[in-house]
């Protein structure tokens, strides 16, 4: 196997790919992909006063989880601007985990110690503790279900579990980044050290063998990226920041009201709901004419500009550009045709709904199963 | 990149375009580490026929799957011709970028003084040995 290029990311070193972009895309698409997703950051947060501590920093409902449960959910600054998106899961009575987005890992952590001081919770980083491999693709489950010895595939969508895979010890959690079907696995007691790495990287090989009669394949950050962005899935630093509400990235299911206390920019998310006064809305674009557009790209509308490609490029399973990008709120519907500038070149594009594949034949919810 | 392809009798450019000059017209393309470097190249476009240009003119884009590349013109002149096989097998690029993976033929106006600027194929080794 080609050791594929190795690219500096958020602080580590990550392969971009380990044999082709397109080839790892489609076996996540028609099979099963493995991401190594360590160099995101794991906080536990532990104590009687978790879940209220928890529910004034994010936006989901937290009082909704129960032991075992998880859900996608923002962190908001005081102007309602996403300071990070996060999977948070309840693994315990007072017990939780926090997963997020490794570029964004120093300013959480000082965000979490700095309010936790109000609250009787204990936070943890985990980063360094705790391996994390994402398994995605039709035939994730049919593997999980081998090396876990039983049915896992009956665990529900954003639960984690803890599950002995071939005998190491793993929260188990039914989530991914891909809109395959899959999991993401944490692997326990895997220190950065000598032994631990040892460990982690028998555990990787460990998949790649069992997963050899699925079709497993390693994955590298390019498909990962462009596994995300056909499913439409947002990403910090691109379609999140600090100055864009979830209302405005259009993930409202991670945002609830009625929760108590209020999280940190409730006010602000609120009136974006309920009175509008968003500033841009988030979305998805189709490439009509030939062309492959990318962040920054303008988007126009009668010639005039409206907003900009936040994350744009090939998807493999349509075989054409897409993107997602900001416009003006109320601009645009579904359907519209706009245009893109390509470096001077004016291109067409249809404004679509995500996820961009066809979901009869691929993502979680596919209806005609390749196998 | 110890196994990166160099053709002796081209003429190579800091921005990784190759051009070879037969008789009149000279034939453009990317070089064999251009393409390594970019990898899985899913879309080429070039200027239209008649585009004339400047050296060093930008004049296309190659796409990749990770990113986008300007192609610019190693010398300056009007552009004849535009592979359009690339349009539907852009990777030939990757399989082939000094024979069928050209990318555009054009008519030099200031061909010596141009070539001048270009590197020989062993001043291109020595240019990416030192990238």
């Amino acid at each position: 196997m080609k050791h594929g290029d190795v690219i500096p990311f958020a602080g580590w070193e990550m392969p971009v790919r380990y044999t082709d972009i397109r080839e790892e895309h489609m076996a996540v698409r028609n099979s099963v992909g493995m991401w190594d997703t360590s160099h995101m950051s794991r906080f536990v947060i532990k104590g009687p006063q978790a879940s209220e501590f928890l529910q004034t920093l994010t936006t989901n409902n937290v009082s909704k989880l129960s032991v075992n449960g998880g859900q996608y959910t923002t962190c908001l600054n005081e102007k309602g601007g996403i300071h990070d998106d996060l999977t948070l899961y309840r693994v315990g009575e007072e017990e939780y985990i926090w997963i997020t987005n490794a570029a964004n890992g120093p300013k959480i952590k000082a965000h979490l110690l700095k309010h936790a001081d109000k609250f009787d919770v204990e936070v943890t980083d985990k980063s360094r503790e705790i391996t994390m491999i994402a398994v995605q693709g039709p035939n994730a489950l049919k593997l999980m279900n081998k090396m876990a010895g039983q049915d896992v595939s009956e665990y529900s969508r954003f639960s984690s579990y803890t599950v002995k895979l071939a005998g190491y010890d793993t929260y188990l959690c039914r989530t991914g980044y891909t809109g395959e079907d899959g999991v993401e696995i944490l692997l326990l007691d895997t220190p950065f050290d000598d032994a631990g790495k040892r460990k982690a990287i028998a555990f990787w090989e460990e998949l790649l063998k069992q997963g050899e009669e699925f079709d497993i394949k390693p994955c590298g950050l390019g498909s990962r990226d462009s596994c995300r962005l056909e499913a439409g899935f947002v990403l910090y630093g691109h379609e999140l920041d600090e100055d864009t509400s979830p209302i405005e990235a259009m993930i409202p299911y991670a945002v609830k009201f009625k929760v108590d206390p209020h999280y940190i920019g409730y006010d602000v998310v609120e009136s974006h709901k309920k009175e509008g006064g968003v500033r841009k809305t988030r979305i998805g674009l189709v490439m009509i004419d030939r062309g492959i557009p990318r962040e920054h790209y303008p988007i126009l509308q009668n010639g005039e500009q409206i907003g900009e490609v936040t994350s744009g490029g090939l998807a493999p399973t349509i075989n054409k550009g897409i993107a997602l990008g900001y416009v003006a709120p109320e601009t645009l519907e579904i359907g519209d045709v706009v245009e893109v500038d390509i470096k001077g070149r004016m291109r067409k594009a249809e404004v679509t709904k995500w996820p961009f594949f066809d979901t009869d034949l691929y993502g979680a919810s596919r209806t005609k199963h390749p196998n | 990149m110890s196994e990166t392809e160099i053709k002796e009798g081209l003429r190579y450019s800091k921005d990784h375009e190759w051009i070879k000059v037969e008789g009149d017209i000279a034939i453009v393309g990317i070089t064999d580490f251009a393409q390594n470097s970019l990898h899985e190249i899913t879309f080429v476009e070039i200027s239209e026929v008649g585009t004339v240009l400047e050296a060093n003119g930008e004049c296309g884009l190659v796409e990749s799957m990770k990113a986008s590349s300007d192609i610019f013109s190693p010398v300056a002149g009007e552009i004849v011709e535009v592979n359009g096989e690339l349009e539907d097998a852009p990777e030939i690029v990757n399989e082939d970028p000094y024979g069928k993976g050209w990318m555009f033929k054009i008519k030099p106006s200031n061909l010596d003084a141009d070539l001048a600027e270009l590197m020989d194929a062993k001043g291109y080794a020595d240019f990416i040995a030192s990238l």
